[in-house]
Parts: structure tokens; sequence; C-alpha cells
């Protein structure tokens, strides 16, 4: 198989608008014969449902959520970058690209990121537009901050809560279609199967969540935005119902997984405290501008944090980094924060957790000061976690945060599958090996908004009016029929592990070996327990309830199936790719200071995977979409 | 610690729903109330009794998918604090605990504790929005807004849809939910073209889905875990008023 | 714009007629306090003021039939309101607190369709008690007049009634010291530092005119009629 990005001709700033002058249109009349499902409905689905439903064509959207509104990018904190210069500090929609290219490591396309980065300023129009209330200065004109380490401030913001913000605006925009009639919404519907029909997406198969019922659906094109797969570590900051289920079981009908093994480790999240935690709350990245991050030097130094004085206590960023300090990139202070817990430095009881101390912020600006910067995360953390972070310091982790793995699409975000396009964190396109802070809600917006509504007219442009097969067709018949066969099996084992103790086993094993380091052995040592693991699952899960019914297990159980194969296909993707790049480190491919290496020469390509079953061991084949770099010369990342 | 907790359970929307009791013992001062139920569910399992089914998403306060009613609380004890952020150090050892479902009609029980809140999206449906097209939007320092008005807006924005204020008020009302909104477009230019209809159009809808008046209580605004205060409620009568001269 | 009849019964429309029926209503118990007031004044001075308000002629009609209207309609919107929470709330709960903090529960607040049947009870008693009591007639000015300062001074010499008026008088503390605070959250008050001054005027509100009508009942009893606040 060729992979064709299909990425236009042309300068790099004119690739998109060239690209859409010379697109196929749909006549606004002919828009409502053609129907387009669209799952999920964060800001990438959310966004799309509303847009294509304005420009005439017809929605079915689909959640697994009791409403829209819930989908996961409602927890986004920190903002959404756009180049629009406000703050007059020498920001372009070039220098935005760059950022995002080389944050990424040199791992994604030139030609998406710079149309990300171009179509960012239409977001922030369209938000504002919508009424989303973005923090504004005193002037009444809209505010910038700097975040994840960027040197000009091009972050917008909504207090801590701009996900929530932006979703809404996208929620309510689709509601609005909804009433419309445009839109027509499935709320608490789980999709479980992509129906392909003469090697097109036709439909899908849902369960409906409430009564159970398997329902078919038919379309003219199919649109995956469910997100990411961070959970299939268990411990992760997604929300728990955040999935890889409706991403691999295309997958397995046919479409390309790329990089699977991206896993973006945001490094300031609240430590684990015991076996029964069920997810990890991330604390905003802004906290490192004024935190310092610090272990005691000794091992088991077990005083209390304020009785260690300050040459026993170890500095460990600011000592290796010294001209970026608390501020480097997520990763590299990731990695760090495992580094010194390996060394046995670790805090807390579990060991595994380092300080963020704002001990010498608070004497310097005043508690005050810090107060109005942080207050709110102070008492989330304080609710969380029972201790004061104005009176010793915060301790913190690292925590899957973001998988920038997902389906491989093509510069009109379409899979392989002709007429089955992926968008948000649920494809693979933008952030490369690694994701800059405030550029997942650009992404997830601008592939809603702006990209999607653009490139699905020139797909269905060539599609016949109101074909359709009947969802008698046999095709819709097998994965109906498929969808029921593994519920029934699911609830049939009757075994004696419960789901949650399966899921939080191979979440272990995962975080363990594909986590923020890796080496060929512990990799290969993972692929053999997850594949034992996967086996007992399979004999020995227990299942309760019933089918026909509300229940919440099943549910995970198949999802946590679909993690079993998924966290397989990780670790093969992350031992065949020999280098360090971002979020990837391997042990083996680094410096003697411990910084990544990367190796251009060999692995500057996109690994898109193709499903050829499961039989004990998973087997893929490999595809490579090798990255050009036409505009923007490799350098190695440095942070010292 | 030790819990005694009591919780409803109920097949379907149609079926009598009961009270069901289960001691806890390994129940750690650091849990979530989630997670405290979590760990009642594997114990549950491996009795091989089925769970209790309860809604949830992302455990940190802000999806609003969290809404149970916990001692004739909506959300527990805490002030501005969902039910997934209360933490089990609030109990003590030995203590009793009594879940139930949010109770309203417009709420319908689907399984347990799980409620069916859609009657919220239709809400917005009938006008919870800006009716701007995309890709038409003007540049967004076009409309410059005093920071004060942004600012409060932003406080209505917050609202998670958690259905606690229903869950509390007295009537069943729903207009801590619907002011909020209503307040949160209407302090903003944008929302400023349909302010009149959309209140007329949203006030309608509440009615419409079976939520009660509002009589002043306030004990939506003490229970609301984003702390959104009544004065949405006054807002939205004054719009209505407004709209009535419009 | 919304019609009228939309208007009228939307919840909001409801909730905006109780507070305006509601504040129609305390303004009548401010006057009729006032005029009650009276019967401490000159020997004639409360029925110069009854009959003053007789003399009206149509015009008292109109008035009453205004006043009957708010009560009524103040009544109904109350009573349906009550009713409507019942219909919201089909089944209870197993156990209700409130959370306390910035709630407005109170005793007050739960117990307004108490206070307010009790009331209206009150006054459908009252109003046959005193405007269809017996009919005593006395001279003012020359004229013939009724002479209700000695049905009223002659009623409070009961027991009974005394007890029972000071019991609604005290109910209708209750009444007025949410109501007071909640017509004007009905009418669009915002919350904060106003909506605290407006709730403690609520209360003193409630208490003042309340203390005000149970001091006609209590003092003629007391004094039999004879104190000295009453001049013959
Ligand atoms: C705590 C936290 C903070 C973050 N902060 C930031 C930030 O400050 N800035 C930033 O840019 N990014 C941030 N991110 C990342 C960003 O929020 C996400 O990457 C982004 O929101 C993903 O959006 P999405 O639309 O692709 O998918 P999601 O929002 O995850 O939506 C997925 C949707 O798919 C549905 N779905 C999934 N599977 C199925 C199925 N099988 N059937 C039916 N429906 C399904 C779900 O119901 C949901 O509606 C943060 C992430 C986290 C966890
Ligand atoms: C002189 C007599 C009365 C006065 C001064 C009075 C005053 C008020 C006021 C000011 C309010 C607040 C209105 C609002 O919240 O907007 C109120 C509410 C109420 N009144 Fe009265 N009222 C009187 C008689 C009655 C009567 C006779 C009833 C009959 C049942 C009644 C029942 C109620 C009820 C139930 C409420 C609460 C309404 C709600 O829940 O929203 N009141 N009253
Ligand atoms: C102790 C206190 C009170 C006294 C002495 C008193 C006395 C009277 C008298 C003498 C009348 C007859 C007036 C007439 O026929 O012209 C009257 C009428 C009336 N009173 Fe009172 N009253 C008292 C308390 C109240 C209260 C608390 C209420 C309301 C809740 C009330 C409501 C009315 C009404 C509605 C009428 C009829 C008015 C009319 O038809 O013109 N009174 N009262
Ligand atoms: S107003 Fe508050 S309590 Fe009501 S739904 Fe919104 S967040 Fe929940
Ligand atoms: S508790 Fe209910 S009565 Fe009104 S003020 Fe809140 S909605
Ligand atoms: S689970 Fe999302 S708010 Fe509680």
């Amino acid at each position: 198989m060729k992979l064709d990005g299909k990425i236009p001709e042309g300068p790099l700033e004119q690739k998109w608008s060239l690209h859409k002058k010379n697109m196929k249109l749909v006549a606004p009349n002919n828009r409502r014969k053609y129907e387009v499902i669209i799952v999920g409905t964060g800001l990438a689905g959310g966004a799309a449902a509303a847009s294509l439903a304005e420009m005439g064509y017809k929605v079915k959207s689909f959640c697994i959520q009791d409403s829209a509104r819930r989908a996961h990018s409602i927890a986004a904190q920190g903002g959404i970058n756009a180049a629009k210069n406000y703050p007059n500090d020498g920001d372009s929609v070039w220098r935005l690209f760059y950022d995002t290219i080389k944050g990424g490591d040199y791992r994604s396309r030139e030609a998406n990121v710079y149309r990300l980065a171009e179509v960012a300023n239409n977001i922030i129009d369209q938000a504002v537009a919508q009424g989303v209330p973005f923090a504004r200065e005193y002037s009444g004109l809209l505010a910038n901050r700097s975040f994840g380490g960027a040197q000009v401030s091009r972050t917008f913001y909504a207090r801590g809560q701009t996900g929530q913000q932006l979703l809404l605006g996208a929620y309510q925009a689709m509601m609005r279609q909804v009433q419309e009639g445009g839109v027509e919404y499935f709320p608490r519907h789980e999709m479980l199967e992509v129906v392909i029909i003469d090697g097109k997406a036709r439909g899908i198969i849902t369960r409906d969540l409430v009564s159970g019922e398997i329902v078919r659906h038919e379309a003219d094109a199919v649109v995956l935005a469910t997100g990411g797969y961070g959970n299939v570590f268990y411990l992760s900051t997604n929300a728990k119902n955040s999935n890889v289920t409706a991403a691999w079981r295309a997958h397995k009908k046919g479409a390309l997984f790329a990089n699977p093994c991206y896993v973006q480790v945001h490094p300031t999240c609240i430590p684990v405290s015991g076996d029964y935690q069920s997810k990890l709350t991330l604390m905003s990245e802004s906290l490192r501008n004024d935190g310092r991050v610090w272990v005691p030097r000794k091992k088991g130094d077990d005083r209390h944090p304020n009785d260690i004085p300050d040459e026993e206590r170890y500095y460990y960023l600011e000592e290796r980094y010294p001209s970026f300090g608390n501020l480097v990139p997520r990763d590299v202070a990731s990695r760090n924060a495992k580094l010194v817990c390996d060394e046995g430095l670790g805090v807390g009881e579990t060991g595994l957790a380092v300080y963020l101390d704002f001990r010498d912020a608070i004497k310097r600006d005043g508690l005050d000061t810090i107060s109005a910067k942080y207050g709110n995360l102070f008492d989330m953390y304080h609710n969380i976690a029972g201790e004061n972070p104005y009176k010793q310091p915060m301790k913190i982790y690292p925590a899957v945060h973001y998988t920038m793995g997902g389906l491989w699409v093509d510069y009109n975000l379409m899979t392989n599958v002709p007429g089955l396009f992926a968008t948000g964190e649920a494809n693979f396109s933008d952030h490369g090996a690694n994701r800059l802070g405030a550029s997942a809600l650009m992404q997830g917006l601008s592939d809603g908004y702006f990209v999607l509504p653009a490139t699905i007219g020139n797909y269905l442009a060539d599609e016949e009016i109101g074909k359709r097969y009947g969802t008698d067709h046999a095709e819709f018949e097998k994965a109906a029929g498929e969808a029921q066969a593994q519920i029934d099996k699911l609830l049939s084992i009757k075994g004696k592990r419960t789901i949650v103790d399966f899921h939080r086993t191979l979440g272990k094993i995962v975080w363990d070996n594909i986590g923020i380091a890796r080496n060929a052995e512990d990799l290969k040592k993972a692929i053999k327990e997850i594949q034992e693991l996967r086996e007992e699952f399979w004999t020995n899960v227990y299942v309760p309830g019933e089918k026909n019914n509300y229940n919440k297990y099943l549910e995970f159980a198949g999802r946590v199936a679909d993690f079993f194969e998924l966290a397989e296909l990780m670790a093969k993707d992350a031992l065949d790719r020999e280098e360090s790049c971002g979020c990837h480190l391997r042990e083996e491919y680094q410096s003697e200071e411990g910084e990544a290496i990367r190796n251009d020469e060999d692995f500057s390509y996109v690994a898109a995977w193709e499903y050829q079953g499961v039989n004990g061991e998973l087997k893929e084949q490999l595809h490579k979409e090798n990255l050009e770099f036409e505009f923007v010369e490799l350098k190695q990342r440095s942070y010292k | 610690m030790t819990i005694h907790l009591k919780y409803w359970k109920q097949d379907g929307p149609d079926a009598q729903g009961y009270f069901e009791e289960k001691t806890l013992d390994t129940v750690n001062e650091h849990m979530s109330f989630l997670e405290m139920l979590d760990v009642l569910n594997e114990e549950l399992q491996l009795e091989g009794k089925d769970p209790v089914e309860f809604d949830y998403d992302c455990r940190e306060g802000i999806c609003g998918s969290c809404n149970l009613v916990i001692n004739g609380q909506a959300h527990g004890p805490n002030a501005k604090t969902a039910c997934c952020q209360l933490h089990m150090r609030t109990y003590n050892d030995g203590d009793h605990i009594t879940i139930e479902p949010p109770r309203a009609a417009a709420f319908p029980v689907i399984k347990d504790l799980v409620v069916d809140r859609s009657g919220f999206d239709r809400i917005i449906e009938a006008g919870g929005y800006v009716s701007v097209k995309t890709g038409s939007a003007q540049e967004a320092n076009s409309t410059p807004i005093e920071k004060h008005s942004s600012d409060m807006a932003f406080d209505y924005a917050t609202c998670i849809g958690c259905g606690a204020c229903v869950a509390a008020c007295p009537n069943a009302s729903a207009s801590l939910f619907t002011g909020a909104k209503i307040a949160h477009l209407n302090k903003m230019p944008q929302g400023e073209v349909e302010r009149y209809d959309r209140v007329v159009a949203m006030v309608d809808q509440m009615k419409e889905e079976g939520f009660g008046d509002c009589s002043n209580y306030g004990e939506c605004e003490a229970v609301c875990p984003q702390g959104i205060s009544i004065s949405a409620i006054a807002e939205m009568r004054r719009d209505y008023v407004k709209a009535m001269f419009s | 714009m919304p019609s009228l009849k939309q208007a009228l019964s939307s919840q909001v429309g409801r909730k905006i007629m109780t507070g305006i029926t509601g504040i129609g209503l305390m303004l009548f118990l401010i006057g009729h306090l006032g005029g009650n007031l009276t019967i401490f004044g000159t020997a004639d001075a409360f029925n110069i003021y009854t009959k003053t308000l007789m003399d009206l002629g149509p015009l008292l009609y109109v008035i009453e039939a205004g006043l009957a209207f708010f009560f009524l309609y103040h009544t109904v919107l109350g009573v349906s309101i009550w009713l409507g929470r019942r219909k919201a709330r089909p089944q209870g709960y197993d156990t209700y607190k409130t959370k306390g903090g910035t709630s407005h529960q109170s005793l007050a607040s739960r117990s307004m369709i108490i206070s307010g049947s009790v009331m209206f009870i009150f006054l459908i008693l009252h109003i046959i008690h005193f405007k269809f009591g017996a009919d005593y007639t006395t001279m003012i000015d020359g004229e013939q007049a009724r002479d209700l300062r000695k049905l009223v001074i002659e009623e409070f010499q009961k027991t009974w009634v005394v007890i029972g008026y000071v019991f609604v008088l005290v109910l209708a503390i209750l009444h007025l010291s949410h109501g007071f605070w909640s017509a004007f959250t009905s009418l669009g008050m915002k919350h904060g530092e106003t909506s605290k001054k407006v709730q403690l005027a609520a209360y003193a509100f409630g208490i003042i005119l309340m203390l005000g009508f149970i001091f006609i009942p209590v003092y003629i009893y007391i004094t039999g009629g004879e104190g000295s606040l009453i001049s013959y």
C-alpha cells in the first residue's frame, strides 16, 4: 500500500488556499441529500456537526455521554493558541507553525501544521462571535498569556476553563442545528463498528446505552472525532469514558493506525495515592512559572519538606537545564521526574512524587500575588490531596495526558478508507512526536470548523446523490452481528476477575514499559505480558448485568478488550522506532547526559500500521509515510 | 474506615425502586466519593451481585456528569464541590450515608442513580446559543467588551449542567440552570440581537419539560458546584420583562 | 414579544405576579394598620376613618374588587406553585437537608403555603367578623355611622378571638419575612449587598408591621378596652 498524504502543491503559505480553490463543491440544494455521521461531540466533532449542518448537510451526531456538552474536551484548562499577535511581541503564523513543528520534534507534516497555524486565527474569531467569554484586558480587548514555555504570548484563555467554554460554544452551535433539524442527535450511543460497502465507509453500528439495542445507521460519509486513547494506561488525566473503541474498530476494518507509541506525559499532576485511584488530575502547567521543582538529595530522607535545608534540596531541573530551568518542555520535565524517582529520591508514601515548591515565590511576591495567580489551583490541590500548598510544597508526578498517535489521515483528514474521516485527537495528524501546550484545542476546532467542512464536500461531490444500500445490506448485517457477538461473548464468560482489575493490571504494564522511557527489552517483555493477560481476559473476566439495560460495566468491558490490542500495537511501534523523538524516549538512544537522540536518516516517517488479525498475537503490517521537510531545517532540540 | 451505605436501586424508568444497604470496611480517607462507590461495585461484583449504576466522566468537577444526592444534599455536604471532588476525609469512621438520584419528573431515572437530563439539552436547543455561521465571524477584537461584563458573563458561563440545582430545589425548578445560560449570553454584545427571543423560548421550554416554578428558595445557589449566583434568575426575569415590552 | 397570556402563564410571569400582588397586599396592610391604629386616637377617629372609606361609595367597591382580585390572584398563584412542586417531583427524597450557606430555605420560606393558607381562612372569618359583623351605630358630625370601634373593642375582649388573631399575625410575620425579600427577587433584584439588606428589611418589616397589628387586640384585651391609650 502506497500512502499518499495528498499534500497540495505550491508554496507552504498558499497550500491551503490553493487547495480550497481547487476543491470540488456540492451545490447548496444538493447538500441536504447527503448524510454525514459524526461520532463524538468534543471540540472536533461538535464543531464539525454544527458547521456541516449549517452548510446544509444532514448530520447524525453520536456521543457516549448523556449530553454532547460533556465530551472530554470540557476538561481542558490552560488555553488555545493563535498567532493573532495582539501583544505585538513578534508572533506570526510562521512562528506558530515553526514552534509546533519543532515542538513535535520534526515528526509531523509541514503542510498540515502550517494550515493549523493559519486557521487558528479564525477559530478565535469564531469562538468570540459565539459568545465564548475569553479573558480580557481592562481595555476590553482580548488578553493573551504565554504558555508551555512559548517565547511569545499567544495563548487565549478563559480562566482555567478554556476547554469548557470552547466546547460549550461548539455544543450550543450544534444544539441550534438540532433545533433546526440539521442535526439528528444521539447521546448515550456508543459506536461499535464501521460499515464498509464496496470499499467505502457507509455507516456505523451503535449500541443504545440505555436500551442496549444494537442500531444501524447509514450515511454518505463517516467522521470519527472520538478523542484519544490515553486511558489504555488505566490512570490518565482523560475522562473515564475516553476510549479507543471507535478508532480501533475502524482500524480492524482497514483504517491504518499511525504512531501509536507517541503518548504525551504531563509533568504536573497530582500523584497516585493508592490502588483504588480511578484517574489522575492535572495541575496546570502554569504552576511551573513560579514553583520550583525539587527532591531531597539524600535517599529516604523522610523529614518534613519544610525542615529540609536548601543545601540538601536537589533542584534538579534548575541544575540540569540552567537556561530553561523549571520551564523545560513537558517531555523533558516528565522524564527527569521519573529519573530522580528511579534513583530513589522520590517523595511521598509511594516514592513516586517530587516537590513543587512555592515557598520562594511567596517570599518574593507575597501570598496575595501568588494566591491571585493560582488560588483556584491551590484550592483544587488542597481539596484532592488534603494538604495546604501555601504551607508546604505540592507533590506532583507525571501522568499520561494526550495521545499524538491515532488514525492515519491524509491532508483532507480522510483515512485510507474512502469516506471515513478522523478529526481531533482521534487522528495522528498535527503534533508529531510531542504536542505543545494549548494546541490540541486549536487542532480540534480547526479540524471541526474549518478543515473538514471544506474537504468533506470535495469527497461527497464525487458520490452519487442519495445512494442508499439499505441497512439490511449484508455488510450491515455482518457488522451488527459482530457487535452483538462480542457483547454476548463478554457476558457469557462469567469469570473471576473484574474488568477494572484487568484494566488496572494492563495499565500498569503499559505505564511501566511503554511510559516515559522505553527500551527494547522491556517492550518485548510487555508484549508477552499483554498477550498473556489478554488471553486471561477472554476466559476469566466477570461482566455483570445484562445486555438489554443500562450497563456501564459492559461498555467498559468492550473498551478494555480494545485497549488490550492497542497496547500490543503501541509496544510494537515503540520497539520498531529505534530512535528517541519527542515523547518517545528509547533508553538505548540517548546522549550521556540523558538527552534524546533523533535519527532523521532512518526514522523521519509516519509509522502507519495495518491490522491483520489477532490470534494470541496481534499481527500488523507497517507502512511508512516519509516526512519531507522543504521549509524548515531539522535541528536537535536543546533546552540546556 | 468503615462506612455504612444505603443506596437507591431501580431497574428502569418504570420499575419500582428500593434501597439497598451495604457496609464497606476498606474505605480510605483519600478516596474520592466516586472511588468509594467503585470499591463498593468491585465488592458487589465479587459477590456475584449487580453493581450500582451512577453517572460520571471527568471526575474533575467540570463535565457535570456526576449528580448524586448524598444524605439529602446534592453533591454532598461541601460547598462548591461536585461529588466527584468530594473526598472521604469529609466523613468519619462509622458514618451512615444515604445516596439517592436527583429526583424530578423532568429527570426520569434510567437505572439506579442514573437519570435522564436531556431536558437541559432541549432548554439550550430552544435558544441557548448565538446564531453565527461558521466562517462568517468578524475579527475577534473588533468588539471590545468591558472587562467587568465579560467577567460576569464568565461567572454565569461556568455552569456544568449537572442538575444539582434541580435536585436540591424544593420545587425541582431549572431556573438557575436556565438563568445562567441566559445571563451569560445576554451579558455579552454577541448575545444582544437574540436576547429577547432567547429568554422567552428558554423560559417556555423549562415549563414544557416539567420543571417546577422558582419560589426563590436559593437552595440551588448553595448546592451549585460552580457557585452560580441566583442573580442569574434575576437576570432572566429582567430580560423576560423587557422582552414583553420589546 | 410574548403574548400577555403566554407571559402570565410562564414561570417567570407567574412569579412576577406573586411578587406584584404580594407587594400590593403588603401596601394594603400598611394602610390597614395605619387605619386600625386610629383606634388609639380621639374617640371618633376610628369611626371617622371607616366612615370616610364607606363614603367613597362606588369607588370603594372598585377598590375592594381590586383588593379581592389581588388576594385571589395571589392565592391562586401561591397554591398553584405549591401544587406544581408535587408534579415536578412526584417522588420525594428519603433524606433531604438544606446545604445552608447562601440558601434562603428557612422555616419562613418553606411554610409560605401554610402561613398563606391560614391567612386566607383568617381573612374570610375576619371579613365576616368585622365587615359583616354586628351593626352598631353612632353619630359622627350629625350623620349616622357604623360604630366599628365598639365592635372591635367588644370582639377583642374574647380570649379565643385574641388568641386566634395573635396566632395568625405571628404566622404573618413568617410570611412577610420571606415574602418581602422574595417579592423583590421575583421582580429582578440581584444578589449581593442589596439583597442582604432587603432580607434584613424583610425581617424588620414583618416584625414591626405585625407587632403593630398584634398590639391592637392584645392591648384591648389586657386593658379590657379601657386602657389609657383609648380615649372616650
Ligand atoms: C486535563 C486536560 C487538560 C487539557 N488542557 C488542554 C489545554 O489547555 N489546551 C489544549 O490545547 N489542550 C488541552 N488538553 C487536550 C485536549 O483537551 C484534547 O486533546 C481535546 O479536547 C480532544 O478533543 P476531541 O474533540 O478530539 O475529542 P474529545 O473531546 O475527547 O471527544 C471525544 C468524543 O467522542 C465520543 N466518543 C468516543 N468514543 C465513542 C464511541 N465509540 N461512540 C460514540 N462516541 C464516542 C465521546 O463521547 C466524546 O464526545 C487537555 C486535556 C486534558 C485531559
Ligand atoms: C395580606 C396577605 C398577604 C401578603 C401581604 C402576602 C405577601 C406575600 C409576598 C410578598 C410573597 C412573596 C412573593 C414572591 O415571592 O414573589 C408571598 C408569597 C406567597 N404567598 Fe402570600 N401574601 C399574603 C397572603 C397570602 C395568602 C392568602 C396565601 C394563600 C395561600 C398566600 C400564599 C403565598 C405563597 C404560597 C407564597 C409563596 C409563593 C412561591 O412559592 O413562590 N399568601 N406572599
Ligand atoms: C388586629 C388587627 C386588625 C384589625 C383591628 C382589623 C380590623 C378591620 C376592620 C374593622 C375591618 C372592617 C373595615 C370595613 O368594613 O370597612 C377590616 C377589614 C379588612 N381587614 Fe382587617 N383588621 C386587622 C387585621 C387584618 C389583617 C392581618 C389582614 C390581612 C391579612 C386584614 C385584612 C382585612 C381585609 C382584607 C378587610 C376587608 C377590607 C374591605 O373589604 O374594605 N385585617 N379589618
Ligand atoms: S447551575 Fe450549578 S447546579 Fe445547576 S446545572 Fe449549572 S452547575 Fe449544576
Ligand atoms: S432552589 Fe429553587 S426555588 Fe428558585 S431560587 Fe433556586 S430554583
Ligand atoms: S464526573 Fe465530571 S463533574 Fe463529576
